[in-house]
């Protein structure tokens, strides 16, 4: 939970933004060390001994060649450092036979490849500007010198803002809609005190917004994500652009799939929204730079049916392709046009049983979570073909946030402070209109979470804790993503981002977020081979 | 490292329990992946390894936290524990700013160690020690985020820590009723002892009060060689060798150990004679191979005419304060509580 003070600087803005997190102790397992858990490692007692012993032995060899250890350090991939058994252990092999090769870093150096990186996103999308506008230190100070100085009467109506939206939350839960309506009038009255241009102001307007749209249509559901999908391409592209979350999604993923298709001449990738094809530049250079050769990649992009006969899948699929052979990659592209995931069947992606298969769902899971929670539920059938699929691994990219709760007022108080966090990582973006176009991105999100329901509200976001339980009660099991992973989204954060962004690991999961906020999760998974399962192949 | 790897080994396990041992030696190791000899430092490892918890609002043993980013520009956030009240169990998520209730109200102002390089305000380790302080004190305590080196040297993290100062002794919301003051204590393990020690001077010099240090081994050291940094080298999980590398990272380039930041009371440094500088509570652990230069601070702050508590604690060795599974810990833990309160 990350609050801002707003009076230490001229360009603040004071936003509260928090997630209530649960409680952070879980119920302690047997025999796990309860003071080491506490300190963030999951250590039995009863193998204390033998990770001692293995300590030691480290400890022994590293004193003996300490130039082989450093070396160490800088090629060995670490997992789940929670886990401190297995990872002394990993770090025992290494140290013991030198690691192979490794063919599998994407992006080895961010000087050297930084060319990769650009083409790739160069190739994808011709009309976007390639270089951002450096902006000078002085135009810099004269932009931070704009924003207003945030008095301490803002800082109160920022405040009173914040009361009466949850206030006005807790009026549409209890029916009291009268009051609610008058609070909406209040606070737009408030609302020309603060200082919308940044911070608590400009959240608070579009949660006004989204409350007033859910009072005066009722709870029908409003038409909030009434864009075309052509207009909401647009808006995902600007998103993009204008932070590193998507970015981010995309590295992490693309690692975690060039490191399951090793050793495979014949891969499939299935992305679950295929928008303007961001994702696949990046692999499909990547592939191509595999030493032993790229393997054929086949992709199956699954997007929304374009009204206006233009076949845009097939036309991104067109890209694809050639950009695949300018870099010698043999490539296949298939579009399946659906308007609903789940209308998607396995039959439509033609997976062929000797490919390896990476399903990517990149924020497309949640839209499943329908609110009846009957058996054959629209994510329990796909995740149950995806299993059929037996893919090498799925990738799984979600929004951190519990915007799926039942009651409205928990939900409301929630998005509230994730978007409010959001906003705020947003203000470090400065070109435009990428910014202006992702805050409308963003706005819709808010719109839909606050004022649809039923089968209207699909941003349905879980935490990854709950997404956890839910994939491995239906078959999956996490592959963990490493310590090269992680320095890959670490860097890409140099690279491309302002500070305040971090990335953190959490066992085998890593999350991207603003200062100590995580704002979106990324996992990777693998089915877990079912001895009744015609299609496997263990 | 001084003497043979074995001996060294079975001696410290020797005296500190098994996962303590286990967990301070995983650190050593994981530390010792991350220096590299050329003085640069593998920060992506080392913020993959360190294990981190989030804030949290809801109340866990009587404790819930939140964090403020008190400095844009650099990019500081603390970390803010209070302890839950019975008028107010769960906290309200628009007033975690309410008024501290009480006519003295320690707010204690806390550094987290790590040698300057390591570490942060929400690693495990310091979050658990920060809950801690907020019971046995009774005090609201800000976990300070410093910049650390060697990316960021001297004095970043002084700045930091003072920024931090400033702005916990402007909030309305920190002042205790009895005299609308904010009643400040610096605490700090290892460099955070040190940065407690730095920014104390750096308050009297302003003409605001601290009401008390507390340091925990804190980090402090010279050009010379101690007899203590002689005998126990390698002995108990730390190194000279290290000990340097971390000096080297922190201080300014072509600068040595007798930089004031290190030696304060050494050839560059300056008494404290005639400056209202706080009492104090300094931890000296017994097995720690720098207590020679901890032991010195403790004389220049005597020899000056400061209150000074020393609280030496023979068979402890460094990190003995982040497990409760020792009588040091506990030791310690009561005097800082009867420190704290004393000011009552």
């Amino acid at each position: 939970m990350l609050r801002y003070d707003s009076t230490s600087s001229s360009a603040g803005s004071s936003s509260g933004s928090l997630s209530s997190s649960s409680s952070s102790s879980k119920p302690p397992q047997q025999d796990i060390d309860g003071l080491l858990a506490g300190a963030g490692y999951k250590v039995r007692s009863s193998e204390l001994r033998q990770v001692a012993q293995r300590l030691e032995r480290l400890e022994t060899a590293m004193g003996n060649s300490p130039a082989d250890f450093s070396q160490l350090a800088s090629d060995a991939i670490l997992y789940n450092p929670s886990d401190l058994a297995c990872w002394v252990d990993s770090l025992l092999t290494e140290f013991a036979e030198p690691p192979p090769t490794c063919s599998s870093d994407f992006i080895v150096d961010p000087v050297n490849n930084q060319t990769v990186v650009n083409s790739a996103w160069t190739a994808a999308e011709p009309h976007t500007p390639q270089v951002h506008q450096n902006i000078t230190y002085d135009e810099q100070q004269s932009l931070d010198n704009q924003l207003t100085v945030v008095t301490a009467m803002e800082e109160d109506s920022g405040i009173r803002l914040v009361h009466m939206l949850m206030t006005c939350a807790e009026c549409v839960q209890s029916g009291d809609l009268s009051l609610a309506t008058s609070l909406i009038d209040d606070m737009q009255g408030l609302l020309t005190h603060v200082n919308t241009v940044c911070g608590i102001g400009k959240v608070a307007g579009h949660f006004i917004d989204a409350l007033s749209r859910r009072i005066f249509q009722g709870m029908g559901g409003g038409s909030v994500n009434g864009g075309s999908a052509f207009e909401n391409e647009i808006l995902y592209h600007h998103f993009y652009e204008a932070c590193p979350y998507l970015k981010f999604a995309h590295f992490t993923a693309n690692q975690a799939i060039l490191e399951a298709f090793d050793g495979h001449d014949c891969v499939h990738v299935v992305d679950f929204n295929l928008m303007h094809g961001l994702q696949w530049p990046a692999l499909i250079q990547a592939l191509a730079l595999r030493p032993g050769g790229p393997p054929l990649l086949r992709l199956t992009g699954i997007g929304p049916p374009s009204p206006d006969g233009r076949d845009s899948l097939r036309e991104i699929g067109l890209r694809l392709a050639e950009l695949a052979r300018s870099v010698n990659v043999r490539f296949a592209f298939r579009g399946v046009a659906a308007s609903r995931l789940e209308d998607v069947k396995p039959w439509m992606l033609q997976v062929n049983p000797k490919e390896a298969v990476a399903v990517n769902s990149i924020m497309q899971l949640h839209r499943l979570l329908g609110c009846e929670q009957t058996r054959n539920s629209p994510i329990d059938t796909v995740l149950s073909w995806i299993r059929g699929l037996n893919p090498k691994i799925m990738t799984v990219v979600e929004q951190e946030a519990n915007h799926n709760q039942p009651g409205f007022l928990d939900r409301f108080t929630e998005a509230l402070y994730y978007y409010s966090t959001m906003f705020d990582s947003l203000e470090a973006c400065r070109i435009q209109p990428e910014k202006a176009l992702a805050e409308i991105y963003i706005q819709r999100e808010i719109g839909n979470v606050v004022s649809c329901e039923g089968s209207a509200r699909v941003e349905r976001h879980e935490p990854l804790a709950k997404w956890r339980r839910r994939l491995s009660g239906a078959g999956f099991r996490a592959l963990r993503l490493g310590s090269n992973a992680f320095k890959q989204a670490s860097m890409l954060l140099t690279l491309f981002s302002a500070e305040g962004y971090s990335v953190e690991e959490n066992e085998g999961c890593l999350s991207l977020g603003w200062h100590s906020s995580p704002l979106i999760a990324a996992s990777a998974w693998q089915a877990v081979p079912a001895w009744d399962n015609h299609m496997s192949s263990s | 490292m001084a003497g043979s790897n074995e001996v060294n080994l079975n001696e410290c396990k020797m005296v500190v329990p098994l996962n303590t041992w286990v967990l301070i030696s995983s650190f050593k190791l994981a530390y010792n992946l991350l220096r590299r000899p050329d003085g640069t430092f593998n920060r992506h490892l080392a913020e993959f390894l360190d294990r981190k918890v989030p804030a949290n609002l809801n109340p866990v043993d009587g404790v819930f936290s939140f964090d403020v980013l008190i400095d844009r520009a650099t990019g500081l956030l603390c970390r803010i524990y209070r302890p839950a009240t019975a008028e107010e169990p769960e906290p309200n998520i628009v007033e975690l700013e309410k008024p501290v209730v009480g006519d003295v109200v320690p707010v204690i102002i806390f550094f987290h160690g790590g040698s300057f390089a390591h570490s942060s305000a929400n690693s495990a380790i310091y979050d658990t020690l920060c809950r801690r302080l907020v019971g046995i004190c009774k005090a609201v305590v800000v976990s300070v985020n410093y910049r650390r080196a060697p990316e960021n040297r001297y004095p970043c993290a002084y700045d930091d820590g003072w920024t931090a100062f400033k702005w916990v002794n402007s909030r309305s919301w920190l002042q205790s009723r009895k005299d609308s003051k904010v009643h400040i204590y610096l605490a700090g393990d290892s460099s955070g002892g040190n940065i407690a020690h730095h920014v104390a001077a750096r308050a009297v010099e302003s003409g605001i009060d601290v009401l008390g240090n507390i340091l925990l081994n804190p980090m402090f050291g010279g050009q010379e060689r101690t007899e203590s940094e002689k005998r126990l080298d390698g002995k108990y999980f730390v190194t000279l060798r290290d000990r340097d590398w971390y000096w080297r990272a922190f201080l300014p380039e072509g600068e040595n150990r007798d930089h004031p930041a290190c030696n304060p009371f050494g050839p560059n440094g300056r008494s404290l004679e005639g400056i209202k500088f706080p009492k104090s509570l300094v931890v000296v652990a017994g097995l720690d191979l720098i207590q020679d230069w901890q032991l010195a601070y403790v004389e220049g702050l005597r020899k000056a005419g400061k209150e000074v508590k020393l609280l030496y604690m023979e068979q402890a060795t460094i990190g003995f304060y982040l497990l409760p599974n020792n009588n040091h810990f506990h030791t310690v833990m009561d005097e800082i509580s009867e420190f704290v309160s004393s000011d009552c």
